[in-house]
C-alpha cells in the first residue's frame, strides 16, 4: 500500500513527551488528535504508536506537566482533553532548548565539512 | 481506620481511571475509524484497521497503568493475595510455622518486655534524659581498681544544691524501709521515702490531687506525706477526701497533702513507696543526731538532678566534681579521719560520676536481673534461630516440590526478581502473623515471669504492659525473621535454569541445594547444642547451690518479724515485747523451739558489719583490723538453726543487761583473731568470748565464710539495733501446718498493733535468695528442649525428604538383596554424620557462651564435663530417633512400587 511505502523514523527515547508539549503549546486537544498532529506536521515521517502515546499521556499527566479534563469533542462526544499545564510550559522551553542543542551537536559531528563552508 | 479509608479511597479512584482510560481508547477507536471511513475504506474494515492501529490494548492498559504509580502497591496487593492462598493450600505447613515463629518471636519479645521493664523503661516525666544520678567512685587500694557508691551525707547535698550551675536542681532522698501508717484507728505496713522537698518539681510531675512539698517544706518538724496513687487506692479506697486528713506514721501524726498521679510509682525500677515525706521528717520518725551536720561519716542519702538543657552531661560532672573535691578537702582536716591515710586516699582518689537516670536512678533490682535478662536474650534469639533455619527448610523442601512450576513460569517470562519478591512477602506474612500471635503471648509470658521473680507476696512494680519500644521490638524481630528464613528459598528456588528442571522430571534437585539443607539443620543442632549445654549449666549452679553446707539446716525452720518501733516502743521497752513474744512462741504446740535474732538465715535486708580493732584491752593497728559481719541473738538461737556450738555455751538467760558483756565467735573469726589459741575466756572490745560456733554463709550459698560475731540479744539490743532496726524469730517446728497464723495470733495477743512481716519459712526464703538462678535455669531449660524439638523435627524433615527423593534407589538396592540392616543404616548414618558435624561445631561455641554467662555460675567449671557429656548423648538420642522414622520408613519400601513409581 502506498501509504507505508513511506520509510519512517523511529522515536527517539525521550522525544514524544517532548513532541506532546510542543504540540498542546497550540491549544487543548485529545490524545488521537495528538498522534494525528504529530504525524502531519512531521510531514508523515513520525508515527506515533498508540501503545507508547497513552502512557506517554499518563505519566505526564502523573508528572503535572499537563492536565486533563472531560469535555464534548466537535461532534458531541466525551473525550478526554488535555492542556499544558504552567509547569509543563517550562519544562517544554527547557526540553526544546536542550534538544536544539542536541541536534545542533549531532549535525556539527556528523556533519563537520558544513560547518567549514559557513 | 484511617488508613482504610485511604485505602479504600485508592481502590474507587483505582477503579474510576480504569473506566476512564477504556472510555479514552474507546474514544480514540472511533476518531481512528471514522477518518478511516472518510478516506473511503467501508465501515466495517475501518473499525478492523482502527483496531489494528491500536495495537495489543493489555499491553497498552499495563503500560498506562504503570505510569499511575500504583504498580507496587498493586504487586504488593497481588503478592499478598497469592501469599494467603499458598498458606490456605497449606493450612498444616501455615499452622506449624505460624506456631513455632510466635514462639520464638513471643520468647525474645516477652524477655525483651522485662529488660525493657527493668532497663530501658524511661521514667513517666518530663524530659528524662536530662536526668543524671550523682555517684562518686572510691578506690580500692588493694586492687587498684574502684567500686562506685551512690550515698552521700546531707552537708554535700546543701553545697551542690548552692554551688552547681550547671544543674536546674538537685534532690536527694533515702529509703525509710517500712513505716506504719494508722488511719481511724487501723494500722498498716508501707514502704516510706524521705526526700528534699524539690523532687517533685525537678521531676516535673503534678499530683493527681491535691499538692506536692512546696518549697522550703523540708525543715524541721515537717509533718507533711504524699501518698502513691497505688496505696491511695489500695488502703484508702482511692477517697479523694484524705487530701488534708490526718495519718500516724510510726504512731507520729502527719496530713496528707497529695496523691501521686497513677503513671508515676517511684524514681527507682522495682521499689515503688507508698509514702513521701520530706527528710526533715526523719527526725520524727528515726531521730539521729548527726544527720545533719556530719560531712563525712553518716553518707546516707542519693542525690540526683536535672542537667539544664544546653548543658552535657561531661560539663556537669566535671563542675560537680570540683564541688565534691573541694568539699571533701575542706571537711577532711577537720575530721575524726584527718590522720588516716587510707582515708585521706579515698577521697582524693575518689572521683564524682554523672549516671545517667533517665529510666530510673540506681535499683537492686536492676543490678540482680540486667546480667540474668541479658543472658536469656541471648537464649530466646538462639531458639527464634532456630526456629529460622526450621522454617527455612520447611520453605525450601516445598520451593523444591515446586520446581516445575517455577521452572514454568520463569520459561513463561516471568521475571526471577518479581518471583523472589513473590516468595519473599509470603515469608513476611508468616512473620508478620508470627509476630502478631507473639504479642499476647509475649504479654502473658512476661506477667508470669514477673510473678516468678516477685519475692514477699506482692508482685514486683515492674511496668511490662507493651509500650512503643516494644511493638518497634516485635516489630523489628518480626521482619528480620521475615527476611531471615525467606531470603535463602527466595533466591534459590527462582535460581533454576528453566530447561534442566523440565526436562529432569520429578526427580529434583542438584547438589548445592543439599548443601543449604545440611548447614541449616547443622546449624540448628550447633545452636542446639548452647542452649542445652547453657541449661545444664544453670541447672547444676542451681544444684549446687543448694548443697552448699551453709552453717544452718534449713528444714523445718519458719522465720517470721516484728517491729515494736513501728507501734511506738521506745527502745528501752521494746527489749520485753520481744521476749515476752519469744516466750509465747516457744510454748506454741508443734514448736520444738524457738529463737529471736536481728539478722536472719540468708537476710535479704541486713548484712550488718562491724570491726575488731581492740583484743584483750589492745588496740590493733589498722592494717590488723579484722572486718566481722555481726547479729545478735537469744538463747538457743543456734540450737534453732542447727548451728553446732564447737566449744564453750550458747547465751542464756542471764546474759542480760546487767550482766557483764559476752559474745560468740565464729570459727573464722576465732582463727584470725586466735590462731592457735583457745578464744574462750578473751576480750574483743569489752565483751568476753564464752563460745565458739560453726561458721555460717548469712549471705546464702554464694557467700564465702568469713569472720562472724555474735552479741546477745537482750544484753545488747537496747543500746543498740532496737532503736532502728527489727527482730526476727525463728521457730523449728514438726509440723507447720497453720503455724503462721498462730505464731501471728500471739504475736497480736502481747499487742495487737505490732507488725508482723516478712513470714516464711527458711527454705522459702533461700529460694527467693536463688531467684536469679532459679529464673536462668528454668527459662533455660524450657527453651532448650523448646529448640531440641524442633532441631529434632528439623532432622525429621530432612531425613524424611531425603529418604522419599531415594525411594527408587532404595527400592533397587532392596530388590538386590542388600540387607536392611544395611539400608537402615544408610539412613541413620547421614542423620549423626549432620548431628556429629553440629555438635562439632556447638560445642566450641557453647564454651564461649558459658564463659560469657560464667559470672552466674557456681561450683561448675564453663567446660563441666559432665555437662558436655549429657548435652551430646541427649542431641545423639534426639537425633537417633529424628532418624529412625524416615529410617523405618525407607525398609518399609515395596521395590515394586518404587521402580513404578519411577
Amino acid at each position: 500500500m502506498s501509504m507505508r511505502a513511506v520509510s519512517r523514523v523511529e522515536l527517539l527515547q525521550g522525544t514524544l513527551d517532548l513532541l506532546i508539549l510542543r504540540t498542546l503549546l497550540l491549544g487543548r486537544t485529545h490524545g488521537h488528535a495528538i498522534a494525528k498532529h504529530i504525524q502531519r506536521t512531521s510531514g508523515d515521517l513520525l508515527q506515533v504508536e498508540t501503545g507508547s502515546l497513552y502512557p506517554a499521556l499518563h505519566r505526564l499527566e502523573a508528572r503535572g506537566w499537563i492536565a486533563a479534563e472531560w469535555e464534548l469533542s466537535e461532534k458531541g462526544k466525551r473525550a478526554k482533553y488535555y492542556l499544558l499545564t504552567t509547569k509543563g510550559r517550562k519544562q517544554l522551553q527547557a526540553e526544546q532548548t536542550k534538544w536544539e542543542t542536541f541536534s545542533r551537536a549531532m549535525g556539527l559531528v556528523l556533519n563537520p565539512l558544513n560547518q567549514e563552508e559557513v | 481506620m484511617n488508613r482504610i479509608l485511604r485505602k479504600l479511597g485508592w481502590m474507587a479512584q483505582r477503579s474510576r481511571k480504569e473506566a476512564e482510560l477504556r472510555e479514552e481508547l474507546q474514544f480514540h477507536l472511533q476518531e481512528e475509524a471514522e477518518q478511516a471511513e472518510a478516506a473511503g475504506l467501508p465501515a466495517e474494515q475501518a473499525k478492523w484497521a482502527a483496531r489494528r492501529e491500536l495495537g495489543n490494548v493489555a499491553l497498552l492498559m499495563e503500560d498506562t497503568r504503570a505510569t499511575w504509580g500504583w504498580t507496587c502497591l498493586e504487586r504488593l496487593w497481588q503478592d499478598l493475595r497469592y501469599a494467603a492462598r499458598m498458606l490456605r493450600k497449606n493450612p498444616g505447613f501455615a499452622c506449624a510455622a505460624v506456631l513455632s515463629l510466635a514462639l520464638g518471636i513471643g520468647a525474645n519479645t516477652a524477655i525483651f518486655s522485662l529488660l525493657n521493664g527493668v532497663v530501658f523503661r524511661p521514667l513517666p516525666v518530663a524530659d528524662p534524659q536530662q536526668l543524671v544520678q550523682f555517684t562518686n567512685t572510691i578506690p580500692l587500694w588493694e586492687t587498684g581498681s574502684s567500686i562506685a557508691r551512690d550515698l552521700y551525707a546531707y552537708p554535700q547535698l546543701e553545697r551542690f544544691q548552692a554551688q552547681s550551675k550547671t544543674l536546674s536542681g538537685i534532690f536527694g532522698w533515702t529509703g525509710l524501709g517500712r513505716i506504719n501508717v494508722g488511719s481511724h484507728g487501723t494500722s498498716g505496713i508501707a514502704q516510706g521515702n524521705a526526700s528534699s522537698d524539690n523532687l517533685f518539681s525537678v521531676l516535673g510531675i503534678r499530683p493527681q490531687y491535691g499538692r506536692f512539698f512546696s518549697a522550703g517544706e523540708d525543715r524541721a518538724g515537717a509533718s507533711v506525706a504524699v501518698i502513691s496513687d497505688r496505696y491511695w487506692r489500695n488502703r484508702f479506697g482511692a477517697d479523694p477526701s484524705i487530701i488534708g486528713g490526718a495519718i500516724t506514721l510510726n504512731r507520729v501524726p502527719f496530713t496528707v497533702i497529695g496523691i501521686t498521679p497513677p503513671e508515676f510509682s517511684g524514681i527507682a525500677v522495682g521499689s515503688s513507696p507508698d509514702i513521701w515525706v520530706p527528710l526533715h521528717a526523719l527526725d520524727l520518725l528515726k531521730p539521729d543526731s548527726k544527720r545533719w551536720t556530719d560531712p563525712l561519716s553518716s553518707a546516707w542519702m542519693q542525690i540526683a538532678g536535672r542537667r539544664r538543657p544546653a548543658i552535657s552531661r561531661g560539663l556537669a560532672q566535671a563542675e560537680l566534681d570540683v564541688i565534691h573535691r573541694q568539699f571533701l578537702a575542706q571537711q577532711l582536716p577537720i575530721s575524726q579521719f584527718s590522720g588516716l591515710e587510707t582515708v585521706q586516699r579515698f577521697v582524693y582518689e575518689g572521683r564524682l560520676v554523672l549516671r545517667p537516670a533517665a529510666s530510673g536512678m540506681s535499683s537492686g533490682l536492676r543490678d540482680s536481673y540486667e546480667f540474668p535478662l541479658r543472658l536469656l536474650m541471648c537464649v530466646t534469639g538462639i531458639v527464634l534461630l532456630v526456629a529460622c533455619a526450621n522454617i527455612a527448610n520447611l520453605l525450601l523442601a516445598r520451593a523444591s516440590r515446586r520446581r516445575r512450576e517455577i521452572a514454568v513460569r520463569l520459561a513463561l517470562g516471568a521475571g526471577r526478581g518479581r518471583l523472589a519478591r513473590q516468595f519473599l512477602t509470603e515469608s513476611m506474612v508468616l512473620a508478620l502473623i508470627g509476630g502478631a500471635v507473639a504479642v499476647p503471648m509475649a504479654w502473658w509470658g512476661s506477667l508470669a515471669l514477673v510473678r516468678m521473680i516477685s519475692t514477699g507476696g506482692a508482685p514486683l512494680p515492674l511496668a511490662v504492659d507493651p509500650d512503643w519500644r516494644i511493638f518497634a521490638f516485635t516489630g523489628a524481630v518480626s521482619l528480620l525473621t521475615g527476611i531471615l528464613f525467606g531470603l535463602a528459598p527466595a533466591v534459590r528456588s527462582t535460581r533454576a535454569d528453566p530447561g534442566p528442571v523440565m526436562q529432569e522430571g520429578t526427580r529434583g534437585g542438584g547438589r548445592s541445594s543439599h548443601l543449604l539443607d545440611r548447614t541449616l539443620v547443622v546449624a540448628q543442632v550447633a545452636l542446639s547444642v548452647v542452649l542445652v549445654t547453657g541449661a545444664g549449666l544453670f541447672l547444676r549452679t542451681l544444684q549446687k547451690l543448694w548443697t552448699v553446707n551453709v552453717g544452718y539446716d534449713r528444714e523445718n525452720v519458719l522465720m517470721l518479724s516484728v517491729d515494736a518501733k513501728l507501734a511506738g516502743y521506745p527502745s528501752d521497752r521494746a527489749g520485753s515485747v520481744y521476749r515476752e513474744i519469744l516466750r509465747r512462741l516457744q510454748v506454741l504446740p508443734g514448736v520444738k523451739s524457738a529463737s529471736a535474732s536481728i539478722v536472719r538465715p540468708v537476710d535479704d535486708e541486713f548484712n550488718l558489719l562491724d570491726k575488731v580493732n581492740e583484743i584483750d584491752g589492745r588496740s590493733l593497728p589498722e592494717s590488723d583490723v579484722i572486718h566481722v559481719a555481726w547479729n545478735a541473738t537469744s538463747p538457743g538461737y543456734f540450737s534453732t538453726v542447727s548451728t553446732p556450738v564447737v566449744s564453750g555455751r550458747d547465751f542464756e538467760p542471764r546474759d542480760n543487761e546487767t550482766a557483764p558483756q559476752v559474745a560468740i565467735v565464729s570459727e573464722s573469726l576465732a582463727k584470725s583473731a586466735f590462731p592457735n589459741q583457745n578464744p574462750l575466756g578473751h576480750r574483743l572490745g569489752l565483751a568476753t568470748i564464752v563460745g565458739v560456733v560453726k561458721d555460717s554463709l548469712y549471705s546464702g550459698a554464694r557467700d564465702q565464710p568469713g569472720p562472724l560475731l555474735y552479741y546477745p540479744l537482750f544484753q545488747h539490743g537496747r543500746d543498740q539495733e532496737y532503736g532502728w532496726g527489727f527482730v526476727s524469730f525463728e521457730l523449728r517446728y514438726s509440723s507447720l501446718s497453720n503455724l503462721p497464723d498462730e505464731a501471728r495470733r500471739e504475736v497480736a495477743s502481747v499487742d495487737p498493733n505490732l507488725p508482723v512481716f516478712r513470714t516464711k519459712t527458711l527454705v522459702a526464703q533461700t529460694e527467693e535468695s536463688l531467684m536469679e538462678e532459679r529464673l536462668l535455669a528454668t527459662v533455660s531449660s524450657f527453651f532448650g528442649v523448646l529448640a531440641l524439638v524442633l532441631a529434632c523435627v528439623g532432622l525429621y524433615g530432612l531425613m524424611a525428604y531425603a529418604v522419599a527423593r531415594r525411594t527408587a534407589e532404595i527400592g533397587i538396592r532392596l530388590a538386590l538383596g542388600a540387607r536392611r540392616d544395611h539400608v537402615m543404616w544408610l539412613v541413620l548414618r547421614q542423620t549423626l554424620w549432620l548431628t556429629l558435624a553440629g555438635i562439632a561445631a556447638g560445642v566450641p561455641l557453647a564454651l564461649g557462651a558459658a564463659w560469657y554467662a560464667r559470672s552466674v555460675l557456681f561450683g561448675v567449671s564453663t567446660a563441666d564435663p559432665l555437662t558436655i557429656a549429657v548435652t551430646v548423648a541427649i542431641l545423639l538420642s534426639v537425633a537417633a530417633l529424628a532418624g529412625y522414622l524416615p529410617a523405618r520408613r525407607a525398609l518399609r519400601v515395596d521395590p515394586m512400587t518404587a521402580l513404578r513409581y519411577e
